[in-house]
């Protein structure tokens, strides 16, 4: 299940969730929870915007976890990620994995995060509170994280 | 999709600042490369230069400079993504 909403979400819920539908098969949930955090640094952060792409953020999302669901014996996934006003503190995006063993699931939880850092069309626009607004650069580490990915070799497999 | 030999361009966050607008249509009658777009892009809207770092989207999947823009697609215009 994918969603892209403006609401909160409730994270216990939504694990309890993926726990009943896959309730005897798997042995082990992996959950991820993102927040807001201040991007600019030695100046305090208001507030955060998070533009979308409606349609091609679900689409690449559901890419990225169909890949890990075939990559590490994924038995089902749940990603929910927020846009438009966010405060700091606040929950932006969570993801659950459930696998049969806990090996598949920590790395397919990592993966979907890295993947979906690089590829999901979303954009974050950063409020100071002197007013001032700036849109988040992509960080060089976020994408050298998601590189990792397509050499086995360098990601701990 | 577009009626007409033409494209859907969308722009989005920091491009749709520049652009002052979110979607525009363009005729196109014979497909040609992304690139070919893009440096229509940087010719109608300067403040956009430098193109190359731009990302870009073809009916709604990632797409090349290389890729095929073909009448009726929606092409996306933006910045490298910033979500998680």
């Amino acid at each position: 299940m994918i969603l892209v909403q403006e609401a909160d979400f409730d994270a216990a819920e939504l694990l309890a969730r993926l726990r009943r539908r896959t309730a005897g098969k798997a042995g082990a949930c992996v959950t991820f929870t993102g927040y807001v955090r201040d991007y600019a640094e030695q100046v305090s952060s208001q507030s955060l915007f998070l533009e979308h792409y409606p349609g091609m953020c679900e689409s690449e999302i559901e890419k990225v976890c169909e890949h890990a669901k075939a990559r590490w014996n994924v038995l089902d996934y749940l990603v929910v990620h927020r846009v438009g006003e966010l405060r700091l503190s606040e929950q932006i995006v969570f993801i659950a994995v459930a696998c049969a063993h806990r090996g598949d699931a920590f790395q397919a939880c990592a993966y979907i995060i890295d993947a979906l850092k690089t590829r999901a069309p979303f954009w974050k626009r950063e409020t100071l509170a002197s007013g001032e607004r700036f849109w988040v650069s992509q960080r060089e580490e976020d994408v050298q994280r998601a590189a990792q990915w397509e050499h086995p070799g360098e990601s701990g497999e | 999709m577009v009626n007409g030999a033409a494209i859907e361009v969308l722009y989005f966050a920091q491009v749709a600042e520049i652009t002052r607008v979110r979607r525009e249509t363009w005729p196109l009658p014979e497909p040609v490369p992304a690139a070919e777009l893009l440096s229509r892009l940087e010719s109608r809207h300067p403040g956009l230069a430098p193109v190359e770092r731009l990302k870009i989207a073809i009916n709604q999947s990632h797409a090349n400079p290389d890729s095929l823009v073909k009448a009726g697609d929606e092409f996306a215009v933006f910045e490298p993504v910033t979500g998680g």
